[in-house]
This record gives structure tokens, C-alpha cells and sequence, in this order.
């Protein structure tokens, strides 16, 4: 009896300490996982507060070796960018994952899954490449539009891939009842599915436009960058990546410092684009 | 209603985008020499005149290779593009390919020996056989020799090249081939060669570096970087036997020496020049344009902005630490640029 109950409490304390032990190990682990991004934030904010300043945002950049300027051009060019990728990559992206959710369930629904997982695993400065080669040798030019077609091609697989995963989320009961009451399957998918999937494709969306924000690669080669002020999608357009990566590895002590400042612009950009995001999404979901 | 509002919108401004911008622009691309003589250029060119050279400096290889496939207005390159190259991008184009030299500059050979500040004496053979590396040794007799009154180290040598196609490389190598038969037999010239020993790094920032971090180091990087840098570079003896220190003086000298035997497409080679007060590893820096061009207005731009690049642009070269062209040489490119013309037709 009495051995017995040792027994148990023997049991007890070593299942106590083992948890605890546990626990540790996966507060260290989860610990470990967040220190990167905080060193990131430390980094970005320490180094980047040193021109974070109206000017930065408003000023062009100086000529090579002097001091001082913004990246008033390279804002405005990212800016730019996202929206071209977003405005090729988004529709294309929604479209065909709704494809592939309702009416996807056969040879070629298997093959455009296959690609789109393919496409996501290719790497940004391979898409660089392709766009190198079909938009600008042919065109004669380097551009925005070369680069905005590049990032679209990024932000397809992530669109799709999420729509899709959020459309087959939405109850079948849901369709069934619009089907019911006479709707045509294009009516039910576009007014009770799309319209049910909506937050989860947003984030998809927005995912998918971050990404594109923070890319480099496939940008050196297409809107390859430029020192002046231009919205003009058919010429080269600076971003706030290419600065980054010039800037970064220059040998002047100014220029770094600015490039620490254009990642933190770009951090907060991704940031707003997200809060943007989920405002929209929010108020969406109480009319409904 | 709101997300098709703000899409709306977004599709406007960037179709609005495309209509307004009607500001004449000219892209260029290539070296990153002159990148910094370039950039200021092309902002004090903008003020006067309202009209935009982009120049994004992505490497000599890289603006060859860009005009050739024509993809920019105008291209950049320290060493020269070959006949090769010159008849691939005439194929490709329908235009002759014209080198306009802009400013000249100087490819130095910097070191980090504590202990040992400036005033390192070098000579081209001794340092074909450091990059040869049959001297490993800063305390190697033939350093010795050219430097008595330094207390040189027992230290190994670490040394340290350009890794990317490089105009730097180009005159480099070029300097190394004219003084050692062993080095243009084994290595021979050019933007990217087989370096039989050391390390490579990116871009004159990423040679700088190896040399700035690493005792013992040695590696040329253009005069802008290593003064910028603040690390030490050697004196080099010239073809008069003469220890000569790297400034744009000593450049302009070595080009002043050569500009009589300057060639009429202006693709010359000032490396080891003579003259006693010339600096032997000294190099052009060409602009890249189509001798044909297809746009008028273009055209026209960049023919004004090489004649001011000729004139008053020169004002601006020695403050960056570029030598600016000798007389005899504005004159051949003057001649040169005259030849420029739009869909065959001179340009007034």
C-alpha cells in the first residue's frame, strides 16, 4: 500500500519535472525563433532613426560620395512596383484560384496546381531573368512594367493557392442554399463564395504584395533603378530595394547609413499595407 | 464598395502615371569607376538643363553587354569592348558602337602592413610575381630590394582581385601583361581572367575591404576608393625607372605621354606609359554610344552632353579624384562625336 503510493508519487514528480523541462525547452525554442526578428527591428530602427526624417521622404537622392538627400523617387517607385504586380498578379491570382477550388476537380485543374506550385518555388532572380529576356530585349528598354510583370508573376502562386484554400473552406451548405433558390454556379461562386472566402483571399493578397515589396532580385534587371524622379511605367524606376542593396555596399559611411533607413521605410510600409488590409477585411465582415 | 473605390483609384494613378511623365530620359549603364564623376554630372546636367541621364552602375561587363543588346541609350566601360564584341554589337544594333573617353583615372595597389605606412615601393615585375604567387612573403628579397628602408615582415601575403567582370581588372591586368612574358603567357588581360592565386571580391567597395580587414593584404581598387577608405597604396616605379605616387597629376602625365599615339575610335591603352612623371597603371573611362541612333530628340540630348562633359564637365574631375582628358585627346573625341547621327542624319 504504502509502496504503492511512493510509487504514484515518484510518478508525479517525475512527470512534473519532465513538463517543466519541456516547457522550458519550447520557451527557449519559441524564444529563439522571435530573437531574428527582433534584432532585425533593433538593427533597422537603431541604425535607420538617423534619417528618418521628413526630408528622406520628400528629397532625391545626392549625387554619388556627397552626403545628405532622400529617396523621395524610390518610395514612390516601390509604391509603383507593388501596385503593378498587384494589379497583374491579383486578378490573375483570384481567378485561377477560384478556378481551381469550384471547378477544378479534373486534368487540367491538377496541372495548373502543379505549375502554380512550381512557380512559387522558382526563385525571384530566376523570374528576374525571364523577364529580362521577354520584356526587355524585345522592348529595347529597361522599365516599370518590365518589373511590375516580374512581381506579378511572384504574387500569382501565393494568391492562388490561398484563394483556393479559403474557397474550400466556405460550407458546400452554403452553396447548396444558392442553388436552391435558382442562382446559376457563376452567380452562387461570385455572390456567396467569393463574397464568404473574401477575408481569407485578402490575406492571401496581402501576403502575396509584401513579398513582392521586399524583393530585389528581380528588379536589378527589369526597372534596374534610377536617380531621378519617375512615375513613367516605361522607363526605369527606382525602389526602395535596389537603394537598399547599392547603398548597403557602398563605400560610403552616409550612403549605409541611408540604406538602414530605406529598410525601416520599407518595414513600415509593409506594416501599413497590412493594418490597410486588415481595416478593409474588418468592416467587410460586420456588413456582412 | 470601399476596396473597389481604392482599387479604382489605384488603376488611375498608374494609368495617369504613364501620360504624364513626357521628361526626355536617357538610361545608361555600366561601370562603377566613374560612377561617382557620373552621378555628379548628371545632377548639375539636370538642374541646367531639365534633362534626365540615368546612369546605374552595374559593372564594365555589364555595360557592354547592356549595349550591345540594346537596352540602354548609352553604356560605360573601363577597358575597352574587343573587336569581337564591337562587331556582335554592330550585328545586333545596325550601329557602329563609339568608345567617347570621359576622364581618366588611376588603378592603385593598396596594402595593409601595420606598422608600415605609406611609401611602399613597387615595381611591375615584382608585383606580377606576387600575383603569380611565386612571392608569398612580404620579406621576399625583390620587395626588399625596391624598399631598403623599410623593416618589412615575416608575414605571408593575401592577395586579393576583383571576382566580377571588371574595367578595373582590365587595366590591371593589361599593366601586368606589358611588364611580365610570364604573366601574358599564363594569365594573359582582360575584365575577368583565371587569377592563379587569392581571394576575389565584389566591385572596387568589396576589394577595399579584404585589404582594409585583412593584415598582410594586397589588392589594386581605383585611387577614389582607397582614399576614401583611407588605406595606404604604393608608389610604382614607371617605365623611367622613376617611383611615381598615384594622383591625377601622375595620370594626366601618363596620358599626356601617349595622347600623340592616340588611336582615331579612341580605344587606347595608357599602361605603362613613359614620361618620368607618369603613373604606369593609369586608364580612359569611355562612354559607350551608338555612332546611329534612332531617336532624334535622344540623340541630340546626349551629342549636347558629351560636348559639356568635354568642356565644363572636365572642371569637376580632379575634387573626385579623376584625372581630366589631355587637349590633344578632347580634340579626337570631338571628331569622334561629330560622327554621331540620328536615322543617318548629322545632328546640327
Amino acid at each position: 500500500m504504502e509502496n504503492k503510493l511512493m510509487d504514484s508519487k515518484y510518478f508525479f514528480y517525475r512527470k512534473k519535472i519532465t513538463s517543466s523541462i519541456m516547457m522550458s525547452l519550447t520557451f527557449i525554442a519559441a524564444l529563439a525563433a522571435i530573437i531574428p526578428l527582433i534584432f532585425i527591428f533593433y538593427y533597422t530602427i537603431s541604425k535607420g532613426v538617423t534619417y528618418f526624417n521628413f526630408n528622406f521622404f520628400v528629397a532625391m537622392p545626392k549625387p554619388v560620395g556627397e552626403s545628405g538627400g532622400g529617396m523621395a523617387n524610390a518610395i514612390m517607385g516601390t509604391l509603383i512596383l507593388i501596385g503593378l504586380g498587384g494589379a497583374i498578379g491579383i486578378p490573375i491570382g483570384i481567378l485561377s484560384g477560384t478556378y481551381l477550388a469550384e471547378f477544378g476537380n479534373n486534368k487540367f485543374g491538377f496541372l495548373v496546381r502543379f505549375m502554380t506550385d512550381v512557380l512559387s518555388g522558382v526563385p525571384s532572380i530566376v523570374v528576374g531573368v525571364v523577364a529580362y529576356t521577354m520584356i526587355v530585349i524585345p522592348m529595347k528598354h529597361f522599365s516599370a512594367l518590365a518589373g511590375g510583370i516580374a512581381l506579378g508573376i511572384l504574387v500569382i502562386p501565393t494568391i492562388t493557392r490561398t484563394t483556393e484554400e479559403m474557397i474550400r473552406l466556405v460550407p458546400s451548405s452554403l452553396r447548396e442554399a444558392g442553388l436552391a433558390l435558382g442562382l446559376p454556379k457563376w452567380k452562387t461562386t461570385i455572390a456567396i463564395v467569393l463574397r464568404t472566402a473574401w477575408k481569407g483571399i485578402a490575406t492571401g493578397v496581402l501576403l502575396g504584395l509584401s513579398r513582392a515589396a521586399g524583393e530585389t532580385a528581380p528588379l536589378l534587371f527589369t526597372a534596374l533603378g534610377n536617380r531621378f524622379w519617375s512615375t513613367n511605367i516605361g522607363q526605369p524606376m527606382a525602389s526602395l530595394t535596389v537603394y537598399i542593396y547599392d547603398y548597403a555596399k557602398s563605400p560610403f559611411e552616409d550612403w549605409n547609413q541611408q540604406a538602414w533607413t530605406a529598410a525601416l521605410v520599407l518595414i513600415l510600409l509593409i506594416s501599413i499595407l497590412s493594418l490597410l488590409f486588415r481595416i478593409i477585411t474588418r468592416s467587410k465582415y460586420k456588413t456582412n | 464598395m470601399k476596396v473597389k473605390s481604392i482599387l479604382a483609384g489605384l488603376l488611375l494613378t498608374l494609368s495617369m502615371s504613364v501620360v504624364a511623365n513626357a521628361q526626355l530620359q536617357l538610361n545608361g549603364a555600366g561601370a562603377t569607376f566613374p560612377a561617382v564623376i557620373y552621378s555628379k554630372w548628371f545632377d548639375q546636367y539636370k538642374n541646367m538643363t531639365g534633362v534626365q541621364f540615368n546612369y546605374q552602375a552595374i559593372g564594365s561587363g555589364g555595360g557592354i553587354k547592356q549595349i550591345t543588346e540594346g537596352t540602354v541609350d548609352f553604356g560605360a566601360t573601363d577597358g575597352p569592348m574587343t573587336d569581337q564584341q564591337l562587331s556582335e554589337a554592330k550585328s545586333k544594333q545596325g550601329s557602329e558602337v563609339l568608345h567617347i573617353p570621359t576622364v581618366l583615372g588611376a588603378v592603385v595597389i593598396s596594402y595593409n602592413l601595420p606598422g608600415i605606412g605609406k611609401g611602399l615601393n613597387l615595381d611591375g615585375y615584382t608585383l606580377s610575381e606576387i600575383y603569380l604567387g611565386k612571392i608569398t612573403k612580404w620579406n621576399d628579397n625583390a620587395i626588399k630590394k625596391l624598399n631598403p628602408k623599410l623593416n618589412l615582415p615575416n608575414k605571408a601575403i593575401v592577395v586579393a582581385h576583383r571576382s566580377d567582370g571588371s574595367g578595373t581588372s582590365f587595366i590591371f591586368t593589361d599593366y601586368l601583361a606589358k611588364v611580365s612574358k610570364d604573366w601574358s603567357g599564363k594569365v594573359g588581360k582582360g575584365t575577368s581572367v583565371n587569377w592563379p592565386v587569392g581571394l576575389g571580391g565584389k566591385g572596387n567597395d568589396g576589394v577595399a575591404g579584404i585589404v582594409k580587414q585583412t593584415e598582410g593584404a594586397i589588392g589594386y581598387v581605383e585611387l577614389a576608393y582607397a582614399v576614401k577608405n583611407g588605406i595606404h597604396y604604393a608608389n610604382m616605379k614607371n617605365k623611367t625607372g622613376k617611383f611615381i605616387e598615384p594622383s591625377f597629376a601622375s595620370v594626366s602625365a601618363a596620358a599626356e605621354g601617349y595622347a600623340k599615339n592616340t588611336p582615331a575610335d579612341l580605344r587606347v591603352s595608357i599602361t605603362d606609359a613613359g614620361g618620368k612623371d607618369s603613373y604606369p597603371i593609369s586608364g580612359y573611362t569611355w562612354l559607350l554610344v551608338y555612332q546611329n541612333m534612332k531617336d532624334g530628340a535622344k540623340a541630340a540630348e546626349l551629342v549636347k552632353f558629351l560636348k559639356w562633359s568635354l568642356t565644363k564637365g572636365q572642371a569637376y574631375a580632379t575634387g573626385l579624384y579623376y584625372a581630366p582628358l589631355p587637349k590633344q585627346v578632347v580634340k579626337l573625341c570631338e571628331k569622334r562625336i561629330a560622327l554621331i547621327t540620328a536615322n543617318g542624319k548629322k545632328i546640327k
